[in-house]
């Protein structure tokens, strides 16, 4: 098993305890008297048969406190994701840490930041570099790339499952659109593995049927779930930080409250994606004060109150177009503020562009700075091995700690030291020819692409995940869409 | 006999500082060719050295093993002394941190990697003066002076001893190489150095073109 990063101190809290109570008060008042709308039949009578108020006209069901109560109760604090390689298989929750890969539409070129829609070659050289990237523990949905030139886009999320699982070992996430997860569910199977399913709802307060029927779907499979209700403040939540926290809140706990109706016990991490609009141009801005915000306060309710597992989206794009200041600005601080508060998850490596683009090589950065954030998170340990009076003794007002065998031995474990950053002396910087991080994250792409062979699947197991690929093809071609 | 050369070269090469002294003793007890200790443990060095370059080891692991050298080598010395026996080298090399400044990191390593490619080195320490300088090349002779300067208000130091070298007309009598963070190429011409190394690998691969030991 992936064992993450171990998070050695209390999250940062940034609620007081009846700030806390008040925002979880709030949010089942909000299930209770707004209700939340689940767009299948099949769940709304599921619903109905737990306790729950259904207006089967409008869809919306009002959810009892105490039956949100039970769902937060019934999730367990940590789950298990087999990975077809079990050593790289992960158990979100707890005090651990995990980095998930980010995503984008498009390849974006690091030179001219210029994008284009990516072959089935660079999308697969991009999940081989993730898998390559030992802070990468996982792959969300679609990942690298939303979209592949010559894929259909109702094929999109099979192929990218698929492209995964055949140069990655490492566990992925499953997708809701168009049933999907039908394939990714037997592409998963297939190779041995589980998927992380994939829950999302529609803020404000509303779950489509394609995420219902995929619940139903994956919990069969025996998956855990990823769950998430991805929103914009003073777009589909309030503009208030406390507001949106109430309605985001409601929303994963009505969640919770359908995914346990269907299988009591079910494993569950809940995504925070809520960005912040541009009042200028409504479009999303990413690595904002207000995002760092909303998430430490998630994070410190999630983990402190409800103790169910948290992944946090906020770093995974910056509004950049190049790998530049902004970039490293918008998305270093909210995955800092998300790891120092609590998350079990952090989406970071590659998205560059406004969720539009993404690219390899900013992934390869991003690797060390997971790697930093995870050395942080994990402390430092306080005992007399570490302390050691007799090393400072030694060294009195007139020598060096450098000649200390604590020295020696203990540096590597207490720091961690970058891969990729230039960490070169100036005069060292300019004879070796000015390179910049990028240049040398340039460098460790070719030299990842040519060196590195992720563990294959089986002829057998790339057999059945080309006919079921040729299956879900005729699927949707009988529905009209290829 | 071949064991005790190869724990030798074990105590270098495992850092091994607290048992130095009494591996060398044990060596000298035993009646090996001090020559040949010395040989291991410089062989040990070389290794650690060339590790440290190819960035296999690190600067703790080098200024370990050179600590274990500083305890060893005073034992295989005086046996090589009292036997009247001489050890080769790739030239001698006297070594210092200039007037001012007491960083000795830079130095240490070049002077360890010095020793490990086989210079016989002479370390005058930090915070050297300038005739404490023109003292050691007047009496020691050495092939090279290699002068470090950490900090922009030092580096004029190293211009001062080479006038002073000058002046004393000992200044054709010895190569110098200069280092340090604020030095440079342009700044090592300008106060008539002979070489500049940005590193202490470099600061090595100088040393051995200015004496024609590479090209």
């Amino acid at each position: 098993m992936q064992k993450g990063f171990k998070r050695n101190f209390e999250p940062i809290k940034i609620l007081t305890d009846s700030q806390v109570e008040q925002i979880h008060a709030a949010s089942l008042n909000v299930l209770e008297e707004v209700g939340f709308k689940y767009e299948s039949k099949k769940c709304l009578k599921l619903l109905e048969e737990h306790g729950c108020r259904i207006d089967y006209e409008t869809m919306v069901t009002k959810i009892p406190p105490g039956i949100v109560e039970w769902a937060i109760n019934k999730t367990p604090s940590s789950f298990y994701v087999r990975a077809r390689d079990e050593q790289k298989s992960v158990r979100f929750g707890g005090n651990t840490l995990y980095f998930f890969n980010s995503a984008g539409a498009r390849y974006v070129d690091i030179d001219t930041g210029i994008v284009t829609m990516p072959t089935l070659e660079q999308n697969n050289l991009g999940v081989i570099v993730s898998d390559a990237l030992d802070s990468v523990h996982a792959f969300p949905s679609y990942t690298p790339y939303f979209e592949i030139e010559g894929v259909p886009p109702v094929m999109s999320c099979p192929v990218s499952c698929a492209q995964r699982h055949r140069f990655s070992s490492k566990p992925s996430r499953g997708a809701q659109p168009t049933d999907s997860f039908i394939w990714e569910t037997q592409i998963a199977l297939a190779c041995g593995a589980q998927l992380m399913g994939c829950v999302e709802g529609a803020a404000p307060l509303s779950l489509a049927e394609d995420p219902c029927n995929a619940a139903f779907y994956y919990l069969e499979a025996g998956f855990p779930i990823y769950i998430a209700s991805g929103s914009i403040m003073g777009g589909s939540h309030p503009v208030t930080i406390a507001g949106a926290s109430v309605s985001h809140n409601a929303e994963l706990l009505a969640i919770i409250v359908l995914l346990q109706c269907i299988k009591p016990g079910c494993g569950i991490i809940a995504n925070n994606f809520v960005s912040a609009m541009n009042m200028s141009t409504g479009n999303l801005n990413f690595g904002t004060a207000a995002i760092a915000l909303h998430q430490m306060a998630y994070n410190q309710i999630w983990h402190s109150l409800y103790k169910i597992p948290i992944n946090n989206t906020g770093s995974a794009f910056s509004n950049a177009k190049f790998i530049d200041y902004q970039l490293g600005a918008e998305k270093l601080p909210l995955a800092t503020a998300s790891a120092l508060s609590g998350a079990n998850l952090i989406v970071l490596h590659g998205g560059v562009t406004a969720e539009l683009a993404y690219n390899p090589i900013l992934a390869i950065i991003d690797d060390d700075i997971a790697n930093t954030i995870g050395r942080i998170v994990e402390g430092f340990d306080v005992n007399d091995n570490t302390i050691d009076p007799d090393v400072i003794k030694n060294v009195g007002s007139t020598g060096t700690f450098l000649n200390s065998k604590q020295t020696r031995t203990m540096w590597k474990t207490e720091d961690y030291m970058p891969k990729i950053f230039d960490k070169t002396s100036y005069q060292e910087w300019i004879n070796t020819g000015k390179k910049t991080v990028v240049d040398k994250a340039k460098e460790r792409y070719e030299e990842i692409i040519s060196t590195h062979k992720p563990l294959q699947i089986t002829a057998s197991q790339d057999s059945r995940i080309d006919r079921i690929l040729k299956e879900a093809t005729q699927y949707y071609k009988k529905k009209g869409l290829i | 006999m071949s064991d005790i050369l190869a724990k030798l070269k074990e105590i270098v090469l495992n850092f091994d500082i607290d048992n130095a002294e009494s591996v060398a003793k044990e060596a000298i007890s035993q009646g090996v060719d001090p020559i040949l200790a010395a040989g291991a443990l410089t062989d040990a060095i070389r290794e650690v050295g060339d590790k440290f370059g190819c960035g296999e080891l690190f600067l703790p692991d080098l200024v370990c093993a050179s600590e274990v050298l500083k305890k060893a080598f005073p034992i295989i010395n005086e046996a090589i002394e009292a036997k009247g026996a001489k050890q080769t080298s790739l030239g001698k090399v006297v070594i210092g941190t200039v007037f001012g400044d007491i960083h000795s990191i830079g130095k240490g390593m070049v002077a360890t990697l010095l020793y490990a490619a086989g210079f016989k080195v002479i370390d005058l320490g930090i915070n050297v003066k300038g005739e404490d300088f023109l003292s050691a090349v007047k009496e020691q002779k050495p092939d090279i002076l290699a002068m470090s300067a950490l900090l922009t208000t030092t580096a004029m130091e190293q211009k001062r001893v080479i006038e002073g070298l000058e002046q004393e007309g000992l200044r054709d009598k010895v190569r110098i190489i200069v280092g340090g963070s604020p030095i440079n190429q342009e700044f090592a011409d300008s106060i008539g150095a002979d070489g500049y190394g940005a590193t202490a690998p470099e600061g090595v691969k100088i040393c051995k073109r200015l004496l024609g030991i590479e090209k």
